[in-house]
């Protein structure tokens, strides 16, 4: 807020520029980081760097990988998506149920209704953050209490069992026995995204409409549009997230993806995606979310009791980004 | 957040403005209050008595008493999602300690010591490092919650102590004729203290005007020569002293120190807060505003329960009624400016 003063005397454009440009500085530490993890893991456990474990880490993180795409848009678009976590329980729920209805639709349409119903609820909170004008926060607070209630309403009555192996080997497949394709996919979601985000007109609006609400709405851009559509793309990666949860796992159940929301927001952040908006790329926070991965394969093999992992996760969290923000700091002084 | 564009000509009819407004959302939370009252009371033969009353007043009380000093935390535009964790980490300290053989009273001083520690580290992280208070506090919500987690193994320690039981379970007997025995529970008359002082703290002091001032617009606050550092601070200080106090409150309620106690009830907070006619991104709020806000939810909660609605549709309920009443601030909000 305090800069929000000074910002608004400066053009949108160059400011937005100026935002993209910078936007690689928190990468190289993270590689840095990433890499003494990695020494540091593979000294004290001779199990870490094998390719059974690295198959296991990379199929592990690709729902989080997956999600934090879409939430990426958002807080790169100056807004924030807690339901991610609901959308995903819910999908998830959808997609079980479609798969136990007695009349079988095929696959590809049964994961084209899941992808319509992820959109439809980023569509709701687009709805209500620009049209409505309800703090982002707020109405996602809101959303993801009632697709949470609605995951159990719906997965009552059939069990969530899925059973249908061309589902399960779309997401369990390992490519040479091991690279699995669920990590190709997400591969492939950050690089379309990231495409999008850098080459399309689209794109250029979501930097700047995060970097300056205010000036990009004066140099004629429709923010709003913007704004609506980073939560659809976000409830769309959500439920594709699902997908690949739902196959991994071969069900579908209504506490799926239960304070998922903090874990991707934590990737997106230490990915050096600014909650303020407008700076940040994907190249981060796919380092961002191997680092996490990893943490959490690294200290089941150190024995490190389970709990601890929390507390890592919280501080790693805090001093990345208290990082970010004194580089941040002295690049501008 | 970013959208105030400080606009120091017009404060002075902005603040006007915004008194006449806040007055009336008040009066309609009451309303909205009651309405909900005289429904259940209405729909259920088992809302208005004695028993369910008392017991859902013992039971909001430790959400209404993190939700005072979150109010100010809200108010100076910050956040503070750490109070769950915070609950957690005070509920199992404290079952640990007195376990290990430690008077209850010294061990609840440690709880309240440790939260206000939690609350420190959010203050120095959110007003010295710079840090955004939503990262900050999701960061201290995973080590707190873990930590409570470490102390116990994983596991819920039962503590039934005379001293910390009082604090929850305790009533102040009020009549008793044969075998009903009418008292008034403890926690409440604590809520009841606890709203007084952040009243009086937020309506009469100069420290309430500040922390008004710096949500309003921080930079002009600090140019007029408002300590906002230090005064931020205190706010995060005061948010991680209340939920310490809403923990020994919950811990006593149950009898247990758990890791999980207060999971999730981050959200439910933030909810009461925000109905409360608390706006995020500060500067706008009313202490009495969460106080209905709080008994708006418990009600809504209590009530739903009791006509035997499923709880999924409670759920459901909470989440549309928080965005319900947040766009009919928003609508009257453009019609007043």
């Amino acid at each position: 807020m305090i800069d929000s003063v000074e910002t608004v005397k400066r053009s949108g454009w160059t400011r937005a520029i100026r935002l993209i440009t910078q936007a690689k500085t928190s990468a190289p530490s993270l590689i840095i980081m990433y890499i003494l993890m990695v020494i540091f893991f593979a000294l004290m456990s001779k199990n870490y760097l094998t390719l059974t474990n690295f198959t296991s880490i990379m199929s592990n993180l690709t729902v989080l990988g997956i999600a934090a795409v879409g939430m990426t848009v958002v807080i790169l678009s100056g807004g924030i998506d807690l339901s991610i976590g609901s959308m995903q329980g819910f999908t998830g729920v959808i997609l079980a149920l479609l798969f136990n209805i007695p009349f079988r639709l095929p696959i590809p349409i049964i994961i084209f209704i899941g992808m319509i119903v992820g959109s439809l609820i980023g569509a709701i909170n687009g709805f209500f953050v620009t049209k409505v004008r309800i703090n982002p926060v707020i109405t996602t607070l809101g959303t993801m209490s009632i697709f949470r209630g609605l995951c159990y309403i719906f997965a009552t009555k059939y069990v969530g069992r899925i059973f249908d192996p061309t589902y399960l080997a779309m997401n369990r497949l390992y490519i040479f026995n091991a690279l699995p394709i669920s990590f190709i996919y997400m591969l492939a979601f950050m690089g379309i995204m990231a495409i999008v985000l850098k080459f399309t007109k689209f794109g250029r609006n979501v930097y700047a409409v995060g970097g300056n609400l205010l000036a990009a709405r004066l140099a004629g851009i429709n923010t709003d549009r913007v704004r609506f559509m980073a939560y659809v793309i976000s409830g769309l990666f959500s439920a594709l997230s699902a997908v690949v949860l739902t196959g991994q796992l071969g069900m579908g159940r209504p506490e799926f993806g239960t304070g998922n929301e903090l874990e991707v927001i934590t990737a997106v952040v230490l990915g050096g995606i600014s909650l303020a908006g407008g700076r940040g790329d994907f190249f981060g926070v796919l380092i961002a979310v191997l680092i996490l991965g990893s943490i959490g394969n690294g200290m089941v093999l150190l024995n490190v009791p389970i709990y601890w992992r929390q507390v890592v996760k919280g501080f790693i969290l805090i001093i990345a980004v208290s990082i970010d923000v004194i580089r941040y700091r002295r690049s501008r002084s | 957040m970013s959208q105030v564009t400080g606009s120091m000509g017009s404060t002075k009819i902005e603040e006007k403005g915004v008194k006449k407004f806040t007055l009336t959302n008040t009066l309609i939370l009451f309303i909205m209050l009651v309405v909900l009252m005289i429904f259940f009371s209405l729909t259920s033969r088992s809302f208005l008595t004695y028993l369910n009353i008392s017991t859902m007043l013992a039971n909001l009380s430790f959400i209404g008493v993190t939700a005072s000093a979150l109010t100010l935390v809200l108010i100076t535009g910050g956040l503070d999602i750490s109070i769950g964790g915070t609950i957690g980490l005070v509920s199992c300290l404290v079952a640990w300690l007195y376990q290990g053989g430690m008077n209850a009273g010294y061990a609840m001083l440690i709880g309240l010591a440790a939260g206000m520690m939690v609350g420190a580290l959010n203050g120095v992280l959110v007003t010295a490092v710079g840090l955004n208070p939503i990262i900050t506090t999701l960061g201290t919500m995973g080590i707190t919650r873990g930590l409570a987690f470490v102390i116990t193994d994983g596991r819920s320690i039962l503590i039934f102590e005379k001293t910390l039981g009082l604090l929850g379970r305790g009533g102040i007997k009020l009549f008793q004729s044969g075998d009903t025995l009418i008292t008034f529970p403890i926690p409440v008359v604590l809520l009841i203290i606890v709203y007084a002082v952040y009243w009086f703290l937020m309506e009469k002091t100069k420290f309430g005007r500040q922390i008004y001032a710096i949500g309003a617009n921080t930079r002009a606050s600090y140019l007029s020569g408002v300590r906002t550092k230090r005064t931020t601070f205190i706010a995060y200080l005061l948010s991680g002293s209340m939920a310490a106090i809403g923990g020994l409150i919950l811990t006593s309620l149950t009898a247990v120190g758990m890791p999980q106690h207060g999971m999730g009830q981050e959200l439910n907070v933030i909810a009461a807060v925000i109905l409360g006619g608390t706006m995020l991104g500060g500067g706008r709020g009313k202490i009495l505003g969460t106080l209905l806000g709080v008994l708006i939810i418990s009600v809504l909660y209590n009530g739903l329960v009791m006509l035997n609605v499923y709880f999924y549709f409670v759920s459901i309920a909470q989440g549309a009624v928080l965005i319900a009443v947040v766009a009919a601030y928003e609508a009257r909000k453009r019609r007043v400016a």
